[in-house]
């Protein structure tokens, strides 16, 4: 049912799947029509034009109803190339199941024997066995099926080798049961899908192919009409009377692209990947959708201050509210620490910034964002890239995923820093590897030359860091630099961005989930829930006494460095969803403290000088805080 | 009415790949169908030739070529299929019809320089005929049978040569003007060796001058020909095996004069940028009956599929009027042999009916070959599944099964027997004695390795045939054959249905061009603007 | 590497013996008989028996197999008997202008189809894309023996912009404009199904790839969007698009053979059609090793060219 109504979506695909079901509609009543006699000849009244006489689409060259024969052919055509697709289905699923679940030296045989039919350019090998079994349509399928059966087996063989080892296998096989029994139960089911897959995608090219057998005149034999013997048929009056062969082209062309739209439609809606949300790329800046006034700067001082900003994924008819109205700023010189659970919105606000939220989903609907006094939502594209990198640089998480993983990490570096300044090749190179050493990476001219895949995940994060720091840039937002590396190798990396702040003056956004990193590197922090900033203040302050439950929650989850074993307290249940927010405070239904009052209304985040909190039963009484 | 709704289809296919066509054009448009220099002949061919040694082929396509570059000992006097002198310049035969003595034309050279002379001759038979010929070996040679009446080639003297036959054989003269008697150059033979059929040299009109696999054949003018110098510089023989494509070629000006014109594309060249040659030649399409079993073992039922077949409607519409009504086996371009008082069948269903309700068969079951093309087969699977509709029409119920050529010769030669009731065939010949020799007597049922593959049989008809064949007065042939043809065409083991007219397309800038009888291209006269 | 290249050409090396086999089989089981093909009508019982014996066609089977095997691993690939000509020579002339059809074609398909997938991936749901998918979606459904005829009706014959067919003009012709002229339209008939087949692929290998980290690296870098698109993300999307190229080729050789019939290309694949409806067995068996060899040869090819692209390739 899900499949039918996935289908349905794709509205292409629902268009194809109408025309093929009147296409095969038409082919399945042609014999209860009121056509003419499809064979019946009539030489005197050939090469009618379209309406001529009572011939809707006009004669053939031997006065035979073009109609009757198009529909006639049409039945033929399409009863073969399903036959074909069924029966090459049938018998290269056979083979590569045989072949993938077996493996070994039956698999070896029977793959050897599949690349060696699928070394023959198909047409020859079509051709030979047509030759060998002599013209007709029968044998044209036959052909047709035979040269398309080593393209499924191969498709097929490397599902099942995936299967063949899985856990529910192993255990079929333990608890006794036959081969047959296995691939009939556990096998098959599993791989009926990419069958289904490979051919509905299949179909059209198979009608096409028995159509060139028939063109070539090895397909059905007179009078039998079908497509492409139509087609062959009338390609000796091509010049003089077009139409007979555009009637049968035109129809070839409707049923295999209407197959295809459909076949398409089936794919999309069978596979997986598919299946969970388009397949989408973003676009190179975040959508801005702003509704409302957009908030002033306000005081000064900041390099980066992000106001009221919104920022929110659209997929299909919900809305996730990723972002609620974020206020941050971050000063030269400064470290501001954004800190909560994954799903909490930091690194979706992280992103807005440099308009980097992969859009679709995302937009940005509210709010501001002011680097150096100037708003960037909304900027033209070519400002933001500008700014990307050279004034604003981003360190990523997992580096070896966002390293490109087919260039040289000095390739890269070299890149990111020319893109901003026209120096040459060999300049840059040189910076790039004075980069490297900077960022302490041992023998920088050697490693220079290396893939991504080729170091180890502490030097690929140090050459992601290198890579921000190549312009000099004003703000650098470090997305959770650390989070894949050991805790040794995090500590270096820290102490590394804590120099090169203090050296170079650069402002830091620094966005974590864990206090303890928040403690070493940041002067301030603001603690982020369901999208919305639920603390913020001083480090020290914070940390010493936090106000907000959810804070002191969080805090209580980091070991203590050098107090030995602590107990870890996991916090209880999950962060809200963000499309169904309810009123009021969204850490309330994990939250012991909660009242009534905390279900109901907005809940401002107030506070003296520094520090502020978004509740209305804080664990402490706000200070003003020192850092 | 009709033209204007056929403007409006093209105009519309037109329409649909415009936009292809702006894509294109901004890639190359380079100006196609520049018009080919004058004294430049290109002919669009039907097929790669297969060789250009007039011993090793048999193919019509092939002919067209050799027919230029060589010359027999005689040949067909221009518009007829009667002999005159070539390299011969007379000749004469025994009163027993067993010697022919030629006298040779004197100062002929090959195009290669060596002299003709009668131990050219000598050495051109023996290459064909004698197994242990130095240059038997650069064979095969398949239409060697056409003579195997000689027994020997004796040189008499440098311009004398004379051949011994076995027994009188009537069509001698005629097979010499046949492309198998065309004289190569021995000692061209001698230096290529089995390369000699890709290095031709003849003493005709043109010299060969280069051959590119399916691309071309050229062959540049002979100035020292014997019979005057041709008009043309330069023929290029081009294959083009698609019919349609060769028609698109000519209306695009890729080609000036085209052979075999299909019939449904006879009506684009109408007008005056082309002109249309025909020429009926000796062939004849007929469908072989299986006259030994089946509902066609009867006499009436044979004749009844006479009746049935609508053969007016399939020459004027299928063929496009490319072709005539055949009466009997014997086509008439053999004009001194052929039965003048012969009517073909008329098409009268209603006497096919009476016919097969009177030999108590209202509904046979006939199976029917069919072939996808070949040698003078004209539009076989048109016809064929036009027949199929007539004779229905009277209560056959016929079944079509197709065959390309050559699966279709290996079915059908070795006799229809078991098989089928019914096959498609068409024959070309040189000679009336060749066809119903081979296909008609009943010492050529296939197992005694002739083409009767009906298995027809009516001792009256052989003794006409093998009298024939042995006469040396062409008016006692001549009355020989047309008895042959009346008892022939009453005992209906065919059904009889077009003897083709061959056709051709040139262009306006081509002049002084006609079309043999013999279906040979002969281009010495033509004029190239 | 060139240990990689080695053992990969050693590993070709019982395919093609099986392809031989095949082959070999194939044609003996083939009905009809060459020496009919040789004389025509006026085959008669012994003048084929005869000719079966000039052709070596009377030893056993398998002997003939190792016979013709031994042959051609000396070089000799024996000699077509519908020609007269030495097999090797024919379809050397013959696999030479199937090289230039269908490597244009597939130099033609690789780039159109290649850009035209990452144009409509970039501008995904925009209106490049939608013409695109619906351009493509026109090709992959269109007999390209259709497109051909029409194509020569339109722009040969009404338009005359190209000639109709063969491979250069019959006289005086073979210089470079012509042959490229003579090009034009079959190269486009044969790469527009490829074409598609490769914009589909390469779409939705870019989409995937577009969505990669470190897509969103180089954007957060600077980089300009077209340098994203057609360096960044092309280049890794490339990784998945070769190995499909590599099986185009395989259907671009396919679809020249009717093309090759359409406008009359002097190619291999017509040949072997031709030779196949003569039963020229050793033209058909020859050609077709040597078709097929070529295409190992240009799998083999693919893949170093997939191990030279990404490095993560052990080799």
């Amino acid at each position: 049912m899900q499949f039918l109504s996935l289908l349905l979506r794709n509205r292409l695909a629902a268009a194809g799947g109408v025309v093929l079901s009147l296409v095969l509609l038409l082919a399945l009543v042609t014999p209860l029509l009121p056509l003419a006699n499809p064979d019946v000849t009539d030489t005197a009244n050939r090469f009618l034009m379209p309406g001529e006489q009572g011939h809707w689409l006009g004669t053939d060259h031997l006065g035979r109803d073009l109609l009757a024969r198009l529909l006639h052919g049409t039945r033929l055509s399409l009863a073969v190339g399903f036959a074909a697709a069924f029966f090459a289905a049938f018998f290269g699923a056979a083979i590569g199941i045989i072949a993938g679940y077996f493996g070994g030296r039956t698999d070896n045989l029977i793959m050897r024997g599949v690349d060696m039919l699928m070394a023959f350019p198909y047409i020859l090998l079509a051709l030979a066995i047509v030759a060998a079994l002599g013209p007709g349509l029968t044998n044209a399928l036959i052909a047709v099926a035979a040269v398309n059966v080593p393209f499924f087996a191969r498709n097929i063989r490397g599902v099942t080798v995936g299967l063949a080892h899985k856990e529910f296998v192993d255990a079929a096989r333990l608890a006794g049961l036959g081969h047959t029994r296995i691939i009939l139960t556990e096998i098959l089911p599993n791989v009926i899908p990419v069958i289904v897959i490979a051919m509905s995608t299949t179909i059209g090219w198979m009608i096409l192919e028995t159509a060139g057998l028939s063109f070539l005149g090895l397909g059905s034999q007179p009078p039998q009409a079908d497509l492409g013997s139509m087609l062959g048929e009338a390609r000796g009056a091509l010049i003089t009377n077009p139409h007979t062969s555009v009637v049968p082209g035109a129809m070839i062309l409707v049923i295999v692209m209407s197959i295809n739209l459909l076949g398409d439609g089936v794919r999309d809606a069978l596979d997986p990947r598919l299946r969970s949300g388009a397949l989408t790329r973003p676009m190179p800046a975040t959508r801005v959708e702003r509704k409302g006034t957009i908030p002033a700067e306000g005081e000064g001082g900041a390099v980066l201050n992000l106001r009221q900003l919104q920022t929110q994924f659209h997929v299909k008819n919900r809305i996730y509210k990723a972002v609620g109205g974020v206020d941050l700023k971050v000063a030269p010189g400064e470290c501001l620490g954004v800190i909560g659970e994954s799903g909490s919105g930091k690194s979706v606000t992280a992103l807005s910034v440099m308009g980097l939220v992969a859009s679709p989903p995302g937009v940005i609907t509210g709010g501001a964002v002011y680097f150096q006094g100037q708003d960037l939502v909304g900027a033209p594209y070519e400002r933001l890239r500008a700014l990307r990198g050279d004034k604003v640089a981003y360190i990523f998480q997992d580096p070896l995923a966002t390293l490109h993983p087919l260039y040289k990490v000095g390739d890269q570096l070299v890149e990111a820093i020319r893109v901003h300044h026209p120096v040459s090749r060999s300049e840059a190179r040189a910076r790039a590897v004075a980069l490297l050493k900077q960022v302490r990476i041992p023998n920088a001219e050697s490693r220079i030359d290396s893939y991504p895949h080729e170091m180890s995940g502490g030097m690929r994060q140090r050459v992601g860091i290198a890579m921000a720091l190549a312009n000099d840039p004003e703000v650098i937002i470090a997305d959770e630099p650390t989070t894949a590396l050991d805790v040794t190798v995090q500590a270096q990396i820290l102490s590394l961005l804590d120099d090169l702040r203090r050296e170079r003056g650069l402002a830091i956004i620094f966005i974590t989930h864990d206090f303890g990193v928040v403690a070493q590197l940041c002067d301030r922090v603001a603690v982020m829930y369901a999208g919305r900033i639920v603390e913020t203040g001083p480090t020290a302050a914070v940390l010493r006494a936090p106000a907000h439950p959810y804070t002191s929650r969080l805090i209580a989850c980091v070991p203590e460095l050098g107090g030995g074993r602590r107990r870890l307290e996991a916090i209880p249940g999950l962060p809200p969803a963000v499309d169904r927010l309810e009123p009021g405070c969204a850490f309330a239904p994990r939250c012991l403290k909660a009242s009534a009052a905390c279900r109901e209304g907005d809940i401002a985040l107030e506070g003296p000088g520094a520090r502020a909190v978004r509740c209305i039963h804080p664990e402490a009484e706000l200070e003003e805080g020192v850092a | 009415m009709k033209q204007g709704i056929l403007n409006w289809t093209r105009r519309g296919v037109l329409g649909a790949g415009t936009a292809l066509g702006l894509a294109m054009s901004l890639g190359l448009a380079g100006q196609a169908g520049a018009q080919t220099p004058p004294g430049v002949l290109i002919v669009g061919q039907i097929a790669e030739p297969k060789a250009l040694d007039p011993a090793a082929v048999t193919a019509v396509n092939d002919f067209r070529i050799l027919m230029n570059v060589y010359d027999g000992l005689v040949r067909y006097k221009s518009g007829t299929l009667e002999v005159e002198p070539a390299l011969a310049e007379s000749w004469e035969i025994s009163e027993d019809g067993t010697t022919y003595t030629f006298k040779l034309r004197e100062g002929v050279s090959f195009h290669d320089g060596s002299a003709f002379d009668a131990e050219a001759v000598k050495f051109n038979f023996d290459r064909m005929l004698k197994e242990d010929h130095p240059y038997h070996d650069t064979g095969p040679f398949p239409l060697a049978f056409f003579f195997s009446s000689v027994e020997e080639v004796t040189v008499v003297d440098p311009l004398t040569v004379e051949f011994q036959l076995n027994a009188p054989y009537a069509p001698f003269l005629s097979n010499l003007a046949y492309p198998t008697g065309l004289i190569v150059s021995p000692s061209a033979v001698e230096e290529y060796g089995a390369d000699y059929d890709r290095h031709p040299s003849g003493t005709g009109p043109f010299t060969f001058a280069e051959w590119e696999s399916n691309t071309h054949v050229i062959l540049n003018a002979n100035a020292d020909y014997w019979d005057g110098a041709p008009e043309l510089e330069t023929v290029v023989f081009r294959p083009i095996t698609d019919a349609n494509t060769r028609t698109a070629e000519m209306l695009a000006g890729g080609i000036d004069l085209m052979v075999e014109v299909p019939p449904v594309a006879l009506s684009e060249f109408e007008g005056d940028d082309f002109t249309v040659v025909e020429q009926a030649g000796p062939h004849v399409w007929f469908l072989i009956l299986n006259a030994k079993e089946g509902p066609f073992a009867e006499k009436a039922v044979r004749q009844a599929a006479n009746y049935a077949v609508n053969k007016t409607a399939l020459v004027e519409n299928v063929l496009e009027g490319t072709a005539d009504v055949a009466a009997g086996p014997t086509p008439p371009a053999f004009a001194w042999a052929y039965n003048e008082s012969l009517e073909p069948y008329p098409y009268d269903p209603e006497k096919a009916k009476e016919l097969l309700a009177e030999a108590g068969m209202e509904a046979p079951e006939v199976t029917f070959y069919v072939t996808e093309g070949g040698s003078g087969m004209l539009d076989p699977v048109a016809m064929g599944t036009a027949i199929q509709a007539d004779l229905e029409a009277v209560g056959f119920d016929v079944t079509i099964e197709t065959y390309e050529w050559n699966t279709f010769l290996g079915e059908v030669n070795p006799g229809l027997e078991g098989k089928a009731d019914m096959a498609e065939m068409a024959w070309m010949t040189n000679d009336p004695d060749t066809l119903p020799y081979l296909a008609l007597r009943t010492d050529a049922w296939p197992d005694k390795g002739g083409f009767n593959s009906g298995y027809y049989s009516n001792p009256e008809v052989d003794e006409l045939l093998e009298k024939a064949r042995v006469s040396t007065s062409q008016e006692e042939r001549a009355s020989l054959y047309q008895e042959m043809q009346a008892i022939v065409q009453e005992d209906a083991p065919w059904v009889f249905v077009a003897n083709w007219k061959q056709n051709a397309v040139t262009s306006s800038a081509v002049e002084d061009f006609a079309l043999e009888p013999s279906f040979f291209l002969l281009l010495k006269d033509v004029v190239k603007n | 590497m060139t240990g990689y290249i080695l053992k990969r050409l050693l590993s070709a090396v019982p395919v093609l013996l099986g392809i031989t086999v095949i082959v070999f089989l194939i044609m003996a089981m083939i009905p009809g008989d060459p020496a009919l093909a040789i004389l025509g009508a006026y085959a008669t019982p012994e003048n084929v028996a005869k000719i079966n014996r000039d052709l070596g066609l009377d030893a056993p089977l398998v002997a003939r197999y190792f016979i013709w095997l031994g042959n051609m691993l000396t070089g000799d690939f024996g000699t077509s008997f519908s020609l007269n000509r030495p097999v090797i020579d024919e379809v050397l002339d013959r696999f030479s202008a199937t090289l230039l059809l269908a490597g244009t074609s597939f130099v033609l398909c690789s780039v159109l189809g290649i850009a035209a997938g990452v144009i409509s991936a970039a501008k995904q749901y925009g209106w490049a894309d939608k013409g695109i998918t619906f351009a493509v979606l026109l090709g992959i459904s269109i007999p390209s023996f259709f497109l051909g005829m029409m194509m020569i009706l339109i722009f040969a014959v009404e338009l005359r912009w190209f000639p109709v067919s063969g491979m250069k003009m019959a006289y005086g012709g073979g210089g470079f404009a012509d042959v490229a002229n003579h090009l034009v339209m079959p190269a486009f008939a044969l790469a527009v199904v490829a074409t598609g087949v490769v914009a589909r692929l390469s779409r939705s290998a870019m989409l995937e790839v577009l969505r990669q980290d470190f897509i969103r690296t180089a954007r957060a870098k600077g980089v300009r969007e077209g340098r994203v698109v057609w360096g960044h993300a092309l280049r890794a999307a490339m990784v998945s698009i070769i190995p499909v190229l590599g099986i185009q080729a395989g259907f671009v050789l396919s679809g020249a053979v009717y093309i090759e019939m359409v406008f009359q290309w002097p190619g291999v694949g017509r040949m072997l059609v031709d030779a196949i409806l003569k039963r020229d067995i050793l033209l058909v068996q020859g050609g077709v090793v040597f078709v097929a060899a070529c295409y190992v040869l240009f799998n083999i090819a693919v893949d170093v060219a997939q191990s030279l692209l990404d490095p993560r390739i052990k080799t």
